[in-house]
């Protein structure tokens, strides 16, 4: 077991009702949980992987794909989607060659879909790390990620 | 106990009287008060998925669900008004919105089955089979009841492909409901843990962490999903196709010892299912894969033994069974005691065993008779049947406080013990676990110690030693990396009424057993535990009691508070024999340089060594008696099917060639007149109310009495890892065991690799 996940586990009891706080913990200390993290909490809390990942799955705060080096949450909010935020997840989904949730293989981009970012006057929105873009479109879209490693 | 008082509660305006401590749905059903449901089942926790089961309750507010509220003294429920009605099709059309229902509604629906089986040269099907569960489908039938006859929203399709990937059982998802039966049983009866519900919403689905499949997820393959599923999702590969079964024989599975209860289904009189009985009290419905799945793909093997044939320079020459029991008397006749050699299986059952001695001594006048027990256990074997004779019935699991388990695993066998350990150690017993690898125990284990198998007898001995002194006094003698750990569980143990051990195959066929053997027993004499073997020899006891080993007479070992030596003659494998008869077993490695091979099985061995006569046999499905399991329960294998093409009872065909010999007592015509001669020799055996007891066997005498025996696959894949029938390994003709015995072989590998 790596270290991180021996520190974060024995900061618990070993009850089945401290799964969340740790789940919680090992997200926060890693970004995402994931197989092997499970395995560990499995072992720890005697409760079986499966289940585990059935209860984590349930909540939207849990990944179980590591974060790419740049997170890129394209707006599907209704005034987003109704100016094309559909069309330009579809577009990076083809051009990173990965689907809503997953990172790229070299692990540069983690494509996400956000539900609004509060600046529906300016839509379609992306946000690329902490930087929001404005009145996105296909070909500025492109050129922006060029300027991420 | 006193007894409870019933609750008077009035449902339809019948005023009723009802156990209390139930729920509404438990109660009306009790009380024949018919109220749907998808999701309920006995056995299972309630969950109130389907929402079919509402009612209404004067006093309570909208309209709760029957299966998850407690009746209360002086309630007023109705179960069937047509606001309930009008509820209940509404819901139900929710609920088929997302389940293919061309079944269910369709204008040639009452056509369909009449003109499904068309007169044309060609297979052609006419009619829809997307789904392998029609006319058994728990949703076809509460749709009928619910008297939904359209439905008003369109379906939608999910799209996953059917998952075909794992051993045993296809998973069409299209078709689930969600009514989390399958992750309830897996969970709750099961202790499993491999389904679980994944995300939520619309995006619900069942399965597996990680997108794993379930044979890396750790699935026992035992069925219980499939079994429990209300639909088509969950299907065997073997039988899906199959449709309803004609009818149902419940017998005794005689895969291993515990004796699991199995409901042969049978169609066309064939069987093509085996169905857990959660009634029963050996193993309470927790069947192991084995018993589970690997039944019809034996019994209906296409290299099944149909006629008796005989070894030709040619090839063999199919022979009636006048001609072949002529043949084999003729090579019999004459042949002197120790010229000869009989086989036995210890899956045979009780009657044939003993039909088995008797021809072997009344008839061949010899005592030379070794079967795959003596051969495995070699001159460890008196110890291990002292042990094995005098372990405890499973159920006393329920009540430990304290279990041990050495080399055990219950993922694909004795799942009865498994699953009482783990529900034991969940309702709060010390379980610790010890072993050379990973067990499916250790999850719930205090401590998993993992220690190579010379190390396991001092660990015992050292455990032993340290409560018979009660702790604390003198200073222990342990490895220093153990001395915190013995003591910890040491004390543990010592503070129980009831301690455990569980010996499983690894530690029977590891070579320090014998060690094993010993501080198990000092355990048990000095410390009161109680053991369980968990050894793959399926009937063991039987043999024991039948007198099926040399030396042994019939029902010598079974007289209870007395103690018995073993002696067996010496048996010289390295000396050529004159005749071998191997009845019902299929294990080569046994076979000593003979001249002339009798093989009497139901499946042709994997050997180069022809036998010169084969005789077919029925299997344990296609004729009657009775086996022994573990804790010397005597319990009924009933015949399900006609035998085989031109396949015998094992007794049938001793008797017919002990008759041909003219050597007079064998003259068996039924099993019942087998079973009346075990009777006068064996007294009590039938005896059902209780199980047999034996009588104390002398283990500090042993004498080496075989020679030449074959050399033994030391931790490896020995008879206990890779599971058989009449020697015949499962994995050879069942296709799923196949996979579930590289998937060991692989997984332990791997496991060593690592260490």
């Amino acid at each position: 077991m790596p270290e991180p996940i021996r520190t974060i586990l024995e900061k618990h009891s070993r009850e089945p009702d401290e799964l969340i706080p740790i789940l919680q913990d090992v997200q926060k200390e890693y970004g995402y949980i994931s197989a092997e993290s499970v395995k560990g909490i499995s072992k720890y809390l005697r409760i079986s992987e499966n289940t585990i990942y059935g209860v984590s799955s349930f909540y939207a705060q849990f990944r179980f794909t590591e974060p790419g080096r740049h997170s890129v949450k394209v707006c599907l909010g209704t005034a987003c989607h109704v100016r094309g935020g559909a069309t330009l997840l579809e577009m990076l989904e083809r051009g990173l060659g990965v689907h809503c949730g997953e990172t790229t293989e070299d692990k540069r981009f983690g494509l996400e879909r956000v539900a609004c970012l509060g600046c529906c006057a300016l839509s379609p929105v992306v946000q690329i790390d902490k930087e929001i873009f404005s009145r996105m479109t296909v070909n500025r879209l492109t050129e922006q990620l060029k300027e991420y490693e | 106990m006193t007894r409870e008082k019933k609750l008077k509660v009035t449902i339809d305006s019948r005023e009723l009287e009802v156990r209390p401590n139930t729920t509404i749905l438990q109660a009306a059903r009790e009380s024949d008060v018919y109220i749907p449901s998808l999701c309920t089942l006995e056995h299972l926790p309630s969950y109130g998925a389907c929402r079919l089961c509402i009612v209404e309750v004067d006093g309570l507010r909208g309209y709760p669900t029957s299966c998850t509220t407690p009746v209360e003294e002086g309630m007023v429920i109705r179960t069937d008004t047509s606001e309930l009605r009008s509820l209940r099709q509404e819901i139900l059309k929710l609920l088929l919105s997302e389940h293919p229902a061309s079944c269910l509604f369709c204008e040639e629906h009452d056509e369909c089955k009449e003109f499904q089986g068309t007169i044309r040269k060609v297979g052609v099907t006419t009619g829809c089979r997307y789904c392998p569960n029609d006319a058994r489908c728990e949703l076809q039938e509460i749709t009928e009841k619910v008297g939904l006859t359209e439905t008003s929203y369109p379906v939608y399709y999910r799209g996953f492909p059917v998952e075909k990937y794992d051993p045993f059982y296809d998973r069409d998802y299209n078709l689930c409901i969600l009514c989390g039966r399958c992750v309830r049983v897996c969970n709750s009866v099961r202790l499993n843990g491999t389904l679980s519900f994944k995300q939520r919403g619309k995006l619900t689905t069942i399965g597996p962490a990680f997108d794993r499949t379930h044979l890396e997820a750790g699935c026992e393959f035992c069925g219980a999903c499939v079994s429990v599923c209300p639909t088509g999702v969950l299907s065997t590969k073997v039988s899906k196709w199959y449709g309803k079964p004609d009818s149902q024989v419940a017998t005794t599975c005689v895969y291993c010892p515990v004796g699991c209860r199995l409901e042969l289904q049978l169609k066309n009189n064939e069987v093509i299912d085996a169905l857990p009985d959660y009634d029963s009290p050996v193993d309470q419905g927790l069947l192991c894969v084995k018993g589970r799945f690997a039944i019809p793909e034996y019994i209906l093997s296409p290299e099944r033994l149909g006629t008796p044939s005989r070894l030709t320079p040619v090839g063999y020459e199919v022979i009636s069974w006048d001609q072949a029991i002529d043949e084999a008397a003729g090579r019999l006749r004459g042949t002197k005691p120790e010229e000869s050699l009989v086989v036995v299986s210890p899956q045979l059952s009780n009657e044939d065993l003993f039909v088995a001695q008797q021809f072997t001594r009344q008839v061949l006048g010899s005592d030379s008779m070794i079967s795959s027990v003596m051969v495995d256990l070699g001159n460890d074997l008196v110890p291990f049947l002292e042990l094995a004779a005098g372990g405890s019935t499973f159920d006393t699991i329920e009540g430990a406080r304290g279990i041990l388990t050495v080399g055990f695993d219950s993922t694909y066998g004795y799942s009865p013990v498994g699953t009482r350990i783990k529900k034991a150690a969940q309702e709060g017993a010390l379980l610790v676990t010890l072993g050379a690898c990973d067990s499916n125990l250790d999850m719930l284990s205090e401590t998993a110690f993992q220690m190579d198998h010379s190390r396991w007898a001092e660990f015992l001995g050292v455990l032993a030693d340290y409560q018979a002194r009660g702790g604390g006094k003198g200073k222990l003698k342990a490895r220093k990396e153990w001395t915190d750990d013995i003591e910890r569980i040491s004390r543990a143990f010592s503070d129980s009424s009831t301690n455990i051990l569980v010996v499983g195959p690894e530690a029977i066929f590891s070579r320090a057993r014998r060690e094993v053997f010993e501080k198990a027993r000092v355990l048990r004499d000095k410390l009161g535990w109680k053991i369980i073997i968990a050894h793959p020899y399926t009937n063991l006891l039987g043999m024991l009691a039948m007198g099926a080993f040399p030396g042994v007479k019939p029902g010598e070992c079974l007289r209870e508070g007395t103690s018995v030596t073993l002696s067996f003659p010496l048996i010289d494998l390295t000396k050529r024999k004159k005749v071998v008869y191997f009845i019902g077993e299929g294990r080569f490695d046994m076979l000593p340089d003979c001249d002339y091979l009798i093989y009497q099985n139901g499946l042709p061995p994997a050997t180069s060594r022809q036998p010169d006569l084969i005789l077919p046999a029925s299997l344990f499905t296609e004729s009657s008696g009775t086996t022994t399991n573990g804790e010397g329960r005597v319990l009924k294998i009933e015949k399900a099917t006609e035998p085989f093409m031109d396949a015998k009872s094992d007794w049938w065909i001793l008797s017919r060639i002990a008759e041909k010999m003219n050597k007079g007592k064998l003259k068996y015509k039924d099993v019942a007149g087998v079973q009346t001669v075990i009777k006068r020799q064996v007294k009590g055996f039938y005896d059902s109310r209780r199980r047999i007891g034996f009588a104390r066997i002398n283990a500090e005498e042993t004498t080496k009495w075989l020679k030449g025996a074959p050399n033994q696959e030391w931790e490896g894949s020995g008879a206990g890892k890779n599971p058989s029938y009449r020697g015949i390994p499962l994995a050879r003709v069942v296709a799923g065991m196949k996979v579930v015995d590289e998937w060991v072989n692989t997984s332990l590998l791997s496991e060593k690799e690592a260490r």
